[in-house]
């Protein structure tokens, strides 16, 4: 178990071992490095980028993980394309740790890289350093042959939250990937505008039903408020129920109290989640009316039904009180 | 505490072949929450030293040689 105050040799005591000529010795120095979280060991595991053994890179690429920065970024720009999958993996997931905006200057450069992986790890990593510079070459991304690209290049568009890049997730919603059209209907959830709430309605008709799922997720997060409550009314006829219990969560969460009669059905279905989350919607919307459909659920054989059907007829008792006085 | 008896009944297993704990390496047991891993004076690698575990897994995700193999039991998988 490791001391609550653990003290480390040196930094330059741990990269003098660095040279050691047994691979495992330097790895372990590596890892050293890396536990060290002192930004002095950066310039150390920039000296073994090219080490002949691939486990000493691959430890490189996972210590790099522990800092942040420009040079923190190249590093791992040189371990991405490294010949070795491993090391390129650990490459590719450390970089998705970078924060600091200035680490995004190494990187972009590489979402044209003839490499897809290369491309889709850049994209990845660019996203969350949220630099409004990465929003035309994500932009352009979205041509890319490649879905995963595609699929990192709308995380990069989503987390900048820029109404300009409406009319590009709107496109993508149509792209031939379920992947990317997911990827695009639940990055259109931070916009208010009615193209935006439009396409996310269309992918309520979409063939896939994952697809479908996030859109009536989606529809409930957004801040579309009601305008989107028909297309989500629709979507309680979904054939999968997955779907329709996306749909009763987001209906509740509007507090859509005309939906009452469409969300009645869900709550004698078989599958418990979907019962559950009814009784949960009618408890959001807080309407008299729906008492009696609450009643004839108290004694569900799911505890949880139970317990969400007890608490929303409390919900609506309470509101009809509150309506009365 | 149980003591483990031999290395090959407990649910944690280290492939001595790859471990590299007599290089430095003592990742698994700086990692593992119950405090159970050692590592050998003996051998100089890690083994199981007391037959308790979470199975939470750190102790084989985090070596850096893939050297630990957390045997799930069946019930709990
Ligand atoms: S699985 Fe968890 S509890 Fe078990 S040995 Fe590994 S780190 Fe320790
Ligand atoms: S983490 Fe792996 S290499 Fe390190 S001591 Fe444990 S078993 Fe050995």
């Amino acid at each position: 178990m490791p001391e609550l105050f653990e003290t480390y040799d040196d930094i330059d005591d741990i990269g003098s071992r660095l040279q050691a000529a047994d691979p495992a010795e330097r790895r372990v120095a590596v890892i050293d490095l890396g536990n060290s979280g002192d930004p002095a060991a950066i310039r150390y595991l920039e000296t073994l980028l090219a080490d002949p053994d691939p486990g000493v890179r691959e430890q490189v690429a996972l210590a790099l993980g522990e800092f942040d920065g420009p040079a923190v970024a190249a590093a791992l720009a040189a371990l991405l394309i490294d010949p070795e999958q491993p090391v390129a993996l650990a490459a590719s997931n450390s970089m998705a740790e970078l924060k600091d905006p200035a680490s995004a200057d190494p990187i972009l450069p590489l979402v044209t890289h003839a490499d897809a992986f290369v491309r889709m790890s850049a994209l990845r990593a660019l996203k969350e350093v949220r630099r409004r510079d990465a929003l035309k070459p994500a932009l352009d991304a979205l041509r890319d042959p490649d879905a995963s690209v595609r699929v990192q290049a709308i995380g990069v568009i989503g987390f900048l939250k820029l109404e300009e890049a409406i009319p590009a997730l709107t496109a993508a919603a149509t792209d031939a990937d379920r992947n990317v059209r997911r990827a695009a209907v639940s990055a259109l959830a931070f916009s208010t505008t009615k193209s935006a709430a439009d396409a996310i309605a269309r992918s309520l008709a979409d063939t896939d039903w994952m697809v479908r799922e996030v859109a009536a997720e989606t529809m409930g997060s957004s801040k579309f408020g009601r305008q989107v409550a028909d297309a989500l009314v629709q979507a309680l006829n979904d054939e999968f129920w997955q779907v329709r219990l996306k749909a009763v969560r987001s209906l509740g969460k509007l507090k859509v109290a005309r939906a009452i009669p469409a969300i009645a059905p869900s709550l004698a279905h078989p599958q418990a989640n979907l019962r559950k989350e009814a009784a949960a919607a009618l408890g959001e919307i807080a309407d008299p009316a729906a008492r009696p459909l609450l009643e004839a659920v108290v004694n569900d054989p799911d505890p949880e039904v139970r317990k969400n059907a007890r608490w929303a007829l409390g919900k609506c008792t309470a509101a009809g009180l509150a309506s009365s006085r | 505490m149980p003591l483990a008896t031999t290395h090959t009944s407990v649910p944690v297993v280290v492939d001595d072949a790859k471990c590299i704990a007599d290089k430095g390496c003592t990742v698994c047991v700086d990692v593992c929450p119950l405090d159970v891993l050692r590592i050998s004076d003996m051998t100089k690698k890690a083994y199981m030293a007391y037959d308790e575990c979470w199975y939470c897994m750190p102790c084989e995700t985090d070596c850096p040689t893939g050297a630990v193999k957390v045997n799930i039991p069946y019930l709990l998988r």
